[in-house]
């Protein structure tokens, strides 16, 4: 699907155009979309971006584990340094490594700074 | 002549895998979380890729939440038990850790 398509179901094609901060959001997912379109093999290229950066793993049970990404594999196998787990409030801390079995693995997140 | 290698070394340039960071744990105490609310506390002595495991003395306990009918408040509980020899199988592993330190 190319992004003139996206455009157009969007609404900007013909007649309706977004202004504002709509379009400044439109324009930005246009671009993230057109720059990986562009870029061959996206998730492990990504999966290789974010070792060492503090991400957020949240797994099918619902619970939520912050740490510094150490390592992972295909498999979605996670090593996580200085890891806290998260459900609904804050449970506990685990220091050191962590390792979470890649099934269990609904997502991974890299964290924003703003917290 | 080949320098003598500790068994956990292994010549490699490429990044780690997560597996082998548990290797590291071989013969250690470690955490392990579990599905069904459960967590076992044992000595590693062997694991696969699929994260079976043999643990030696470990103490499992079994967590589960009962609901006051009236007051319908929260109620923990949990069960204890030991085993000396115990092989887990690996796709119930959620998470494995070193030991919690008391936090």
């Amino acid at each position: 699907m190319c992004w003139q398509e996206l455009w157009e179901r969007r609404g900007c094609g013909s007649g309706g155009y977004y202004t504002g901060g709509g379009r400044q959001r439109l324009d930005r997912f246009l671009i993230r979309i057109v720059k990986m379109s562009l870029r061959k093999q996206t998730p492990s290229d990504f999966l290789k971006q974010i070792i060492g950066r503090p991400v957020v793993v949240k797994l099918n049970s619902g619970v939520d584990y912050r740490g510094v990404l150490a390592c992972l594999d295909g498999y979605m196998n996670i090593a996580l340094e200085q890891t806290e787990e998260y459900v609904n409030g804050q449970l506990k801390n685990k220091y050191g490594d962590a390792f979470i079995r890649g099934n269990n693995v609904l997502y991974i997140s890299t964290q924003k700074r703003r917290m | 002549m080949q320098t003598s290698r500790s068994k956990k070394q292994q010549t490699t340039n490429t990044v780690e895998e997560p597996l082998d960071l548990i290797r590291l744990s071989l013969d250690e105490r470690i955490y392990v979380k579990m599905r069904n609310d459960r967590e076992l506390r044992g000595r590693l002595h062997a694991y696969d890729q699929h994260l079976n495991m043999i643990l030696g003395d470990v103490e499992e306990t079994v967590t589960t939440i009962e609901i006051d009918e009236e007051t319908y408040e929260e109620i923990y509980k949990s069960t204890k038990r030991n085993i000396p020899m115990l092989f887990v199988r690996g796709d119930g592993v959620v998470l494995v850790a070193p030991p919690l330190r008391v936090g």
